[in-house]
């Protein structure tokens, strides 16, 4: 569990983020959303420690963010924007065992874990091949793999759809739905809410550093056009047909 | 899970960023040996930018991590990442080629560039410093690079060593010497870019 | 191009770290053995390598070509004397010895480059060099390689660009600046999206090292190292 606390941040001197309490549960599938410079990137950035709070404090799992950043980045595993920019192997299974080779783990278990979460994103079997010969939505995949190796509580992503075609996104929000069935708590950061809003369980939507809006995702879809969100009409039936 | 989280050593963030940075422009000086330019001074010569790379190396990171970044350019062509001129790769192009001075002058290279640009090992505003001062320390920075490749040349090819630098410098610097000015011209108009600042 | 090419020769199931002692090992007999002899048995030695590597000689001679220039000038400057001017062939031969030492080192390395990972090369690396400069030469590596093919497809993209809009018509000076520009300021943005990445993957100093370990295949490796070391120092004494 995520618990975050009158959480300010400012970067100097410019406030980012305003007093924002909030709390994730565990297996809770939560959509962060708001325009763009509302703050959504320096929320989700304080739950693994990242960025530190100015004032405030974040808990994962009961301890300080920053007391113990090891726990609160298991816990909370993040995949980032652009994620060719976050590999540091050039082949598939080099680059997922980073995490778990950091956490000092016997390679039985860190075997384990690569085999595990190359399986949870359709790629088991691939681990030898080139991350540079992948697609876009492959790379994502992988990344998302990578911090799924760490066995967090809270799977972390930072507009992971941007940059990818619409059969990629398709299949990631597919991933992601499995994960969240199987009780890994999802928190998606996103302008773009089609096929989300309907599979989330809640709705957070910043605007200017403050959380303008904390609901389930059938009272958030009537309010988020004010506060400037587009929300795609009957996503539902939309992405259903879409996958006959 | 069952992790000790009290075991795991953290890399800090400073620590990280700059490991990140040494080890991409190592990878920045690997494609720049790819960037090829015709020469004006000898059509049979190309200009490559890889000795630029170094100049940038020790201006934009510094002479600590500066001069790591070009070990782990050496290093990974050591071990087979084509980044040595010409896409070339392996060991032998550091102990046993005639060129192996040029390669070996980089980290030293980029560490004096960066001692010179910024006056000592802590980093100032690269866009504060005179222009006088980033060309001197890059005029320093050629001297080693090809004083070392030189006398490498020198000690590789030729027996006695020593009777023999004019030729090793005939054969392996005079061509490539004159284009350096180019070189230190663009990394001025480099530091001085208003996108290099922003960065 | 010479890079790593996937297989199951002997040389690739061999202990990275024995082939770098081999290596080593055989560059400094070279060293020692600047003879026609000398060269003559280094030379079936080296094609033994490249056998047991499925190493394609012609590949390695086409990587060789960037280097060819100085090899093959500098026997024929050494024949030159300036005091008094004439030319002594005799002069040539030590230096032409050299430039086909190189010859026989490269091949031995190609046979490194393409029979091991990278993978391979960083756990050598962090089971060799201790602490935190070997994880900070292994993961570097590591990222050199990732990035190489990045970096150089990003600045292809930025001239072709350039050029698209004529950009080749400017000054040498203002050209190289550009695509330098380019690539640098991209790096550092890359550098720094990284940086948080492996924060976040708990990038540490004491990490489970890549599995590595010596077997019995690595023994006649090891003793061929040795031997060729021990040569060198012979000849050294």
């Amino acid at each position: 569990m995520i618990a975050v606390s009158d959480l300010t941040h400012a970067f100097d001197g410019a406030v980012a983020l305003d007093s924002v309490s909030l709390s994730v549960d565990d297996g809770e599938f939560l959509l962060v959303t708001g325009p763009n410079g509302s703050g959504k990137t320096t929320l989700v950035r304080h739950f693994n420690g990242l960025l530190s709070p100015t004032e405030g404090e974040v808990r994962v799992n009961g301890v300080p963010a920053e007391a113990d950043l090891v726990a609160a980045r298991t816990a909370v595993g993040m995949v980032f924007q652009r994620p060719a920019d976050s590999f540091v192997a050039a082949t598939i299974a080099a680059d997922v065992a980073f995490g778990p080779e950091n956490l000092g783990l016997s390679h039985d278990e860190i075997d384990r874990r690569v085999a595990t979460a190359l399986d949870a994103v359709n790629l088991a079997g691939r681990g030898d091949e080139r991350i540079d010969a992948l697609s876009g939505g492959e790379k994502a995949r992988v990344a998302v793999a990578g911090a799924l190796a760490m066995a967090p509580d809270h799977l972390v992503l930072d507009e992971p759809f941007s940059g990818l075609d619409e059969p990629a996104r398709r299949s990631l929000l597919s991933h992601l739905a499995s994960l969240s069935a199987d009780g890994t708590g999802i928190v998606v950061v996103t302008h773009d809410l089609r096929g989300l809003i309907d599979r989330c369980d809640r709705v957070i939507a910043l605007a200017d550093g403050s959380i303008a809006l904390d609901a389930p995702p059938e009272a958030a879809r009537a309010e988020l056009p004010a506060l400037d969100v587009h929300v795609p009409a009957s996503e539902r039936l939309e992405g259903e047909s879409d996958t006959r | 899970m069952a992790t000790n989280t009290e075991s795991v050593d953290l890399v800090g963030d400073e620590a990280a960023t700059n490991l990140a940075r040494a080890a991409l422009f190592a990878a920045l000086v690997g494609a720049f040996a790819y960037v090829s330019f015709p020469n004006p001074l000898s059509a049979g010569v190309p200009i490559t930018l890889q000795v630029l790379g170094v100049f940038l190396a020790g201006i934009m990171l510094g002479p600590v991590w500066g001069s790591l970044s070009m070990v782990l350019y050496l290093a990974a062509g050591a071990v087979g990442a084509p980044v040595f001129s010409g896409g070339t790769a392996g060991i032998s192009y550091l102990i046993a080629s005639p060129t192996l001075g040029f390669l070996w002058s980089y980290p030293f290279a980029a560490g004096v560039i960066g001692l010179v640009a910024h006056r000592g090992t802590s980093l100032s505003e690269v866009d504060a410093v005179p222009t006088p001062v980033l060309v001197g320390a890059m005029v320093a920075g050629t001297a080693i690079i090809y004083g070392f490749g030189t006398v490498g040349f020198a000690v590789i090819q030729y027996d006695p060593w020593y009777a023999s630098l004019w030729q090793a410098f005939l054969v392996s610097s005079l061509a490539f010497v004159p284009v350096e000015a180019v070189k230190i011209a663009a990394a001025v108009g480099i530091v001085k870019n208003d996108a290099i600042a922003a960065a | 191009m010479i890079g790593y090419v996937p297989g199951s020769t002997v040389a690739h199931r061999l202990d990275p770290r024995a082939k770098i002692a081999v290596q080593v090992a055989f560059a400094a007999a070279a060293f020692a053995y600047t003879t026609p002899r000398g060269l003559a048995v280094l030379s079936v030695l080296a094609l033994a390598v490249a056998r047991l590597a499925s190493l394609s000689l012609a590949g390695v001679v086409r990587s060789f070509r960037v280097i060819l220039p100085f090899l093959v000038a500098a026997p024929l400057v050494a024949t030159i004397e300036l005091s008094p001017p004439a030319i002594d062939p005799g002069a040539a031969v030590y230096p032409a010895l050299s430039s086909y030492r190189v010859l026989l080192v490269v091949v031995v390395s190609a046979a490194y480059v393409r029979t091991t990972t990278v993978r391979e090369s960083r756990a050598a690396i962090q089971r060799t060099v201790p602490g935190r400069p070997g994880v900070f030469l292994g993961v570097g590596v590591s990222l050199v390689f990732r990035f190489l093919p990045v970096l150089r497809r990003e600045i292809t993209a930025v001239r072709e660009a350039s050029a698209a809009r004529l950009g080749t018509e400017r000054p040498l000076v203002d050209r190289i600046e550009r695509v330098a520009v380019a690539g640098a300021t991209r790096t550092l943005g890359r550098a720094d999206r990284l940086s948080t990445a492996l924060s976040a993957r708990c990038f540490a100093w004491n990490p489970t090292l890549p599995r590595l370990t010596l077997t019995r295949i690595d023994a006649p490796a090891l003793a061929l190292a040795g031997a060729l070391l021990a040569a060198a120092l012979f000849r050294a004494v």
